[in-house]
């Protein structure tokens, strides 16, 4: 009888493991980090969800606590850091749970409703959003399964910002506008300022998003078209041996260095000491990004936004994408009212109160509306901006950024960028071969 | 209708009511388990062997998933590493746990007061907190360095080795020892004194004492104490999910957070299965070895 029950015991131990790998997704709403809060404001008339900072969601609270002033409706809310966000959003969509309006990532729509099975489409509450204030194009890149299935926010791309308080300890008074200044920049922090500064930080998606600037400026073609890659095995080498060479002349930190900091997926750049204290002197992050940053610094009186750099002859280099977009998603009971609590946000006084807090607003009338507000518009975010929109070529396939690719640990792009800074490779050109590989397979899958 | 119910007057659905009372009060779990245990555990089963996706859905059946489990890298070296994560932590657990117990089942001041601390880290342990407390403690210009570093020595890259990584994820365990603790202090308290003094009369030494008489007696909690921290161990998810997030370089990546990066992360619910399958699986080997063998060192009394 003993036995019979020790076993019985163990056997449910062992079944809370299985247990939890039903069909039915419940999202786990935690992050490991402790970063991820999620609140809501209890029952209302619609729900809502986006990730971000402590300043977005304290704009996006402030939007709806207007919204329902002016119509009476009330707002749930669920909202948190981007850390894990997407693994309970994945779960919530596949499960029907997700809220009625989402904050939903571009590659989303493709990646979780590239049939148009849980995203609504907007082009029949054209009556309701106004549509004509958003460009052609990016209505377009949000359009997925021949339906509007999210309202571009903003567009966005890649740029460097710099600490340029930690430039002039190191000697420098210019930030680096060619290769050649980049590899000169970590030349002077090593010997002026010590083997722990950089004058650039970079995770290995970062890597991998600088490389493929690299990459387009040098060859003159995009990363990816017409859902094929576009570079061959040897050029990809060439492009991971740039990524290295920044290591070997002490412009970045290795990834080694960087996890000993305590910097891994779950720890942004912007919450270590290094970023913090100015060891870390430069990030290559997306223009709406700006403001977490600076504003993580002990001494942010030096954070300025540098100039996009060119590292061939070819082209610029470089893309833009649509940053994010507002979706409502198709469990939503009242489909009207999202879609003017879309409007209201994008193209009315919400986009006023929202600012730059999402990027810069595509909307033109959401523009205005902010730009009307003194402050809304974060200076720093638009001068990023027009820097990116100036200089970027080539536009991103939404395959780029899918979970296969980017994720980490387990994507592609990690195991490639934080497989060759470890040394877990013996050249570039077996690491180039399983990012081709991997590239080529997600595209296979997953593209169009 | 039987004599009894005639005699009773009661209907024949009142009767059984009446002799299955208990049943009801019983509905709230059978439905629980049947719902969130039982269905889950059979439909995991079921998605093991398709090619499940959270937003491709099933395009495939067979044993595919199984085969990638033992022949891929990723799910090949996760496997290594639970099994020696388990391996390191269960008996540094129930070492740790025992005697801890044994000296707290002496009679010294505040004994009270000692239980009580060593019993918090199996509350907390397990907590966000403790393991972002664990991040601070650990990285390069962390607690733990700076200490090394005022007796001269130049501390690892606890966050970014890969052995280190594994090592302070099994240290975060191994301190969880207090609830093991607990049972072996009552098991202790159990144990007779006569056993003792007669053993003491005929000149055995407190050492001979604890192998000769301690030991053996309190097995059968040793065997609770092995078999439940087994199972425990292949399960573990918060050390390395929030303190390394599996890396270095996947080196902390047990088959619990590989179960979850399928799930949840890439969406791939088929092979999540299959791996969690896997994991019950070698967690039953291990617990039948465990209970096979308890007839050669587990003694019980009655």
């Amino acid at each position: 009888m003993k036995k019979a029950l020790a076993l019985m015991l163990a056997g449910a131990l062992s079944a809370g493991l299985l247990a939890g790998c039903g069909s039915t997704g419940a999202a786990s709403g935690n992050t490991a980090t402790g970063e991820n809060s999620s609140a809501a404001a209890g029952s209302g008339d619609l729900t809502m969800s986006w990730w971000g900072g402590d300043s977005r969601h304290e704009a996006y609270q402030n939007a709806l606590a207007a919204f329902t002033e002016k119509t009476g409706m009330t707002v749930s809310t669920h909202y948190g850091a981007w850390s894990g966000w997407e693994d309970q959003t994945s779960a919530a969509l596949y499960s029907g749970n997700a809220e009625d309006v989402m904050q939903v990532n571009w590659n989303w729509l493709s990646q979780y409703s590239g049939d148009g099975s849980k995203f609504v489409d907007l082009n029949e509450y054209a009556d309701i959003i106004d549509l004509s204030q958003f460009p052609e194009s990016t209505l377009e890149a949000c359009t997925v399964a021949g339906k509007l299935q999210a309202i571009p926010v903003s567009m966005t791309g890649r740029i460097f910002y710099w600490n340029m308080n930690t430039f002039k300890e190191a000697g420098l008074e210019n930030y680096p506008t060619t290769l050649d200044e980049l590899y000169a920049a970590g030349e002077a922090f090593k010997t002026n300022l010590g083997d722990e500064y950089y004058p650039l930080a970079m995770g290995e998606y970062d890597r991998m998003i600088l490389m493929t600037f690299y990459l387009e400026s040098t060859y003159g073609k995009p990363w990816v078209e017409d859902n094929t890659l576009q570079y061959t095995v040897e050029e990809i080498a060439t492009g991971i041996d740039f990524i290295q060479s920044l290591e070997d002349n002490h412009v970045i930190p290795s990834i080694q260095t960087m996890n000993a900091a305590g910097i891994d997926a779950n720890n942004s750049i912007d919450k270590s000491e290094q970023w913090i204290n100015g060891m870390y002197a430069g990030i290559f992050e997306w223009d709406s990004a700006p403001v977490k940053y600076r504003d993580a610094l002990a001494d942010a009186s030096g954070f300025i936004v540098g100039d996009e750099i060119k590292f061939g002859d070819k082209a610029n280099g470089g893309f833009s994408k649509v940053s994010m977009g507002l979706a409502i998603t198709e469990t939503c009971q009242n489909k009207e009212a999202a879609a003017e609590l879309i409007n209201f946000l994008l193209n009315g006084e919400g986009a006023a109160i929202l600012g730059s807090e999402c990027g810069i607003p595509n909307s033109a009338a959401g523009l205005a509306a902010a730009s009307a507000v003194d402050g809304a518009v974060e200076a720093l975010v638009e001068e990023a901006n027009s820097k990116v929109m100036a200089f970027v070529d080539f536009q991103l396939d939404p395959v780029y950024e899918s979970t296969d690719l980017k994720a980490n640990p387990g994507g592609v792009y990690a195991d490639v960028f934080g497989g060759y800074s470890y040394g877990e490779y013996t050249d570039s050109t077996k690491a180039a071969q399983d990012l081709y590989d991997g590239v080529s397979d997600a595209l296979a899958e997953l593209g169009a | 209708m039987s004599t009894a119910s005639v005699k009773t007057g009661r209907s024949p659905l009142k009767k059984w009511c009446d002799e299955n009372t208990g049943l009801f009060f019983l509905i709230p779990w059978i439905l629980g388990f049947l719902i969130f245990k039982a269905y889950p555990f059979a439909s995991s089963l079921y998605y093991s062997f398709t090619n499940m996706n959270f937003f491709r859905g099933i395009s495939e059946y067979g044993i595919m998933n199984y085969v990638e489990i033992f022949t891929e890298k990723d799910t090949t070296t996760a496997l290594l590493i639970t099994f020696k994560y388990a391996f390191i932590t269960v008996p540094l657990k129930l070492i740790f746990a025992l005697f801890t117990a044994y000296i707290l089942n002496f009679k010294i001041k505040f004994v009270n007061f000692f239980r009580t601390v060593y019993y918090i880290p199996s509350i907390l342990g397990g907590s966000v907190a403790i393991a972002v407390l664990w991040r601070a403690l650990f990285r390069d210009t962390g607690v733990v360095n700076t200490i090394l570093g005022f007796v001269g020595i130049q501390g690892p890259d606890w966050l970014a080795d890969r052995t280190w990584a594994l090592f302070i994820i099994c240290l975060l365990r191994v301190w969880q020892f207090g609830s093991a603790m607990v049972l072996f202090l009552a098991a202790l308290k159990g144990v007779s004194v006569d056993l003792y003094e007669a053993a003491t009369i005929d000149g055995a030494s407190k050492t001979r004492q604890f192998f000769s008489i301690t030991v053996p007696m309190i097995t059968p909690v040793i065997f609770y104490n092995l078999v439940t921290q087994i199972a425990q161990a292949f399960q573990e998810f918060n050390g390395p999910y929030i303190i390394t997030g599996g890396g270095p370089r996947n080196s902390t990546t047990l088959v619990a957070l590989l179960v979850y990066n399928y799930a949840f992360k890439s969406n791939e619910m088929g092979m999540a299965c299959a791996l969690a399958w896997v994991m019950f699986v070698i967690v039953m080997v291990l617990t039948v070895i465990a209970f096979t063998s308890q007839k050669h060192w587990v003694y019980y009394a009655d």
